[in-house]
């Protein structure tokens, strides 16, 4: 069984992951669970455990086409993230954590969706890049 | 003789807190000339969004406050709406809350405890490096948070931003099948939490007593969480509603929200706050775990509240357990109370201190005015106090990152909760 995770708010751009995963809701993936989740802070750990491989996406906020998705590794979160959430338990931070504890699954991937500058605007996504990136890893 | 030097310590953005605060701190010729707590995230004018909905429509919406103590909002708000209607919550509601209300402590301590504070008394910058060197530490932080959070998911249909608190009740009641489980691991989770008391008690804490005035919820028959007076150490004991005239709200230029006093004075609320007004109320055992862990309680030294946290997340398991023994699924879950005009009070103990609340209703149930008196905002004045003192005593002239890191530590000891942020992250990208 795969766990896709989207991670986000219900503000402005932060909602992309959300609507990453409303989107491959629709392509009835078969041995997926989809989950949403509204900031977990260090909680995001939990839903690592029984599963082997786990597909997080999340947005970033990167200045590149808005909407668009980049596989990205855990390392390329820096932890000087400041506007995070769950008392500074914000994804970067989650995922360090969980490595240093070994609690990260042993086949993860991590899907950033850009924001581009307008963090409060929510940007169209894409949803051919989404799958271009997705479908592979399922 | 030693010489003085000017010192300018800026943190741009305190870390292992919630919400965007910043500390300004200057030193000329070795006296504090400047000691501000900005807190400059913008007001969120929730006070204002709530004018015009109906009372368990703010129920629902002032949770949306706070992703840590929503519970703390819901039920001050709950207990306003149900005292100005004239509804006396019947036993099995009472105590249901009180569970729920729990697991809000149980979640909000554990996090606090493990991944905010405790790196600094452990000499790491963060919980992620502490967790190299004492990964079993962290993970029994992360599994009493996760069981506080099924606690209040248990009657909150989920943890964060719950909504299962309504007037005159819970819209369901859990089913004694689920109830169970929680239960046992209750039960599995109390030697740890025991464990706990001690592990804090052992961790070195400066030698920093100070006078402050301790204001807590007091109420005759348990330690207070959900209900009762306010009282403090000086001898104040008022109703609630009488919260006005004795505390006082006033704006300074450096800070978005509000600061409080009583009677012109800074004080402290929170668990230390608690604790040293309370701690007789505790159950026995729990009191023998507190009077057996080495730190003696009434204490003034702020760096005790992290046992003072330890000690009410133990007490939060223990009542938790107690109450939950003989769950039962009642007749009805809650009760359809008829609304009515006039001005409500509501005053709970979130983790953090007390939370007040106030709403003008009008005869139709809706709200029209409200103002809602968080505990961060009212222990910034005892905050800065705090620092100043905790700094003065610690050397002004000590190295400027040992005086930060005071600064900062000091801080935390209050556990602010400044706001709920979004969480955009900074991204330094490396494609594969």
């Amino acid at each position: 069984m795969i766990r896709v995770i989207g991670v986000g708010s219900p503000f402005g751009a932060d909602r992309l992951a959300w609507l990453a995963v409303d989107h491959l809701s629709t392509l009835q993936l078969s041995e997926c669970e989809l989950i949403k989740l509204d900031r977990p802070g260090s909680q995001l750990l939990n839903y690592f455990r029984e599963v082997l491989k786990v597909i997080l996406i999340d947005a970033v906020a990167l200045d590149e086409t808005p909407g668009g998705a980049s596989l990205l590794a855990p390392v390329d979160l820096q932890q000087i993230s400041v506007s995070t959430s769950s008392h500074g338990f914000g994804v970067a931070q989650t995922l360090a954590l969980g490595t240093q504890l070994g609690q990260m699954p042993p086949d993860f991937h991590l899907i950033g969706i850009h924001t581009g500058i307008a963090l409060s605007e929510l940007p169209s996504l894409d949803v051919e890049a989404l799958e271009r990136l997705v479908l592979p890893l399922i | 003789m030693t010489a003085t030097r000017d010192i300018h310590i800026h943190v741009p953005v305190l870390t292992r807190v919630e919400g965007e605060g910043a500390l300004e701190l200057d030193v000329v010729n070795g006296e504090i000339e400047r000691l501000n707590l900005r807190i400059f995230e913008p007001p969120r004018l929730f006070e204002k969004f709530v004018e015009g909905y109906e009372c368990d429509q703010v129920i629902d919406m002032v949770a949306r406050i706070c992703g840590i103590c929503p519970v703390a909002y819901q039920m001050s708000a709950v207990q306003a709406f149900e005292r100005l209607f004239g509804f006396e919550p019947p036993d099995w509601l009472v105590a249901m809350r009180r569970v729920m209300y729990c697991g809000e402590w149980l979640q909000s301590h554990a996090l606090h405890i493990h991944l905010l504070a405790a790196p600094d008394f452990l000499g790491f910058d963060s919980a992620i490096a502490m967790a190299r060197d004492y990964p079993d530490a962290v993970k029994r932080g992360l599994n009493l948070q996760t069981l506080g959070n099924d606690l209040i998911g248990l009657f909150g249909g989920r943890s964060v931003h719950p909504v299962g608190v309504r007037v005159g009740g819970f819209y369901r009641a859990p089913r004694e099948e689920d109830v169970a489980p929680i239960l046992q691991r209750l039960r599995d989770a109390l030697p740890a939490t025991e464990a706990l008391v001690d592990w804090t008690a052992g961790l070195e804490f400066p030698h920093d007593e100070q006078a402050f005035i301790s204001v807590a919820l007091s109420h005759p028959q348990e330690y207070a969480i959900g209900q009762g007076n306010l009282i403090s150490g000086q001898g104040l004991e008022t109703d609630i509603s009488f919260f006005d005239s004795f505390f006082q709200e006033h704006q300074s230029p450096h800070s978005t929200a509000l600061h409080a006093t009583l009677d012109g004075r800074p004080y402290l609320t929170g668990p230390l706050a608690r604790l040293n007004l309370n701690f007789h109320q505790l159950p026995k055992p729990v009191r023998q775990v507190m009077e057996g862990c080495g730190i003696h309680f009434p204490s003034h030294n702020m760096f005790h509240s992290i046992v003072a946290r330890a000690i009410e997340l133990h007490f939060a398991v223990f009542e938790a357990i107690r109450l939950l023994e003989n769950y039962e699924v009642p007749q009805a879950s809650y009760t359809v109370v008829t609304p009515q005009e006039g001005n409500a009070f509501g005053c709970t103990e979130a983790p953090r201190g007390f939370l007040w609340h106030r709403y003008d209703v009008d005869e139709k149930g809706i709200v029209r005015y409200a103002r809602i008196v968080p505990p961060t905002s009212q222990n910034q004045g005892r905050i800065e106090e705090d620092i100043r003192q905790s700094l003065e005593k610690l050397g002004l002239d000590s190295p400027d990152e040992a005086i930060r890191l005071r600064a900062e530590q000091v801080i935390r000891n209050y556990d602010p909760c400044i706001s709920c942020a979004t969480h955009f992250l900074k991204l330094k990208l490396n494609r594969r």
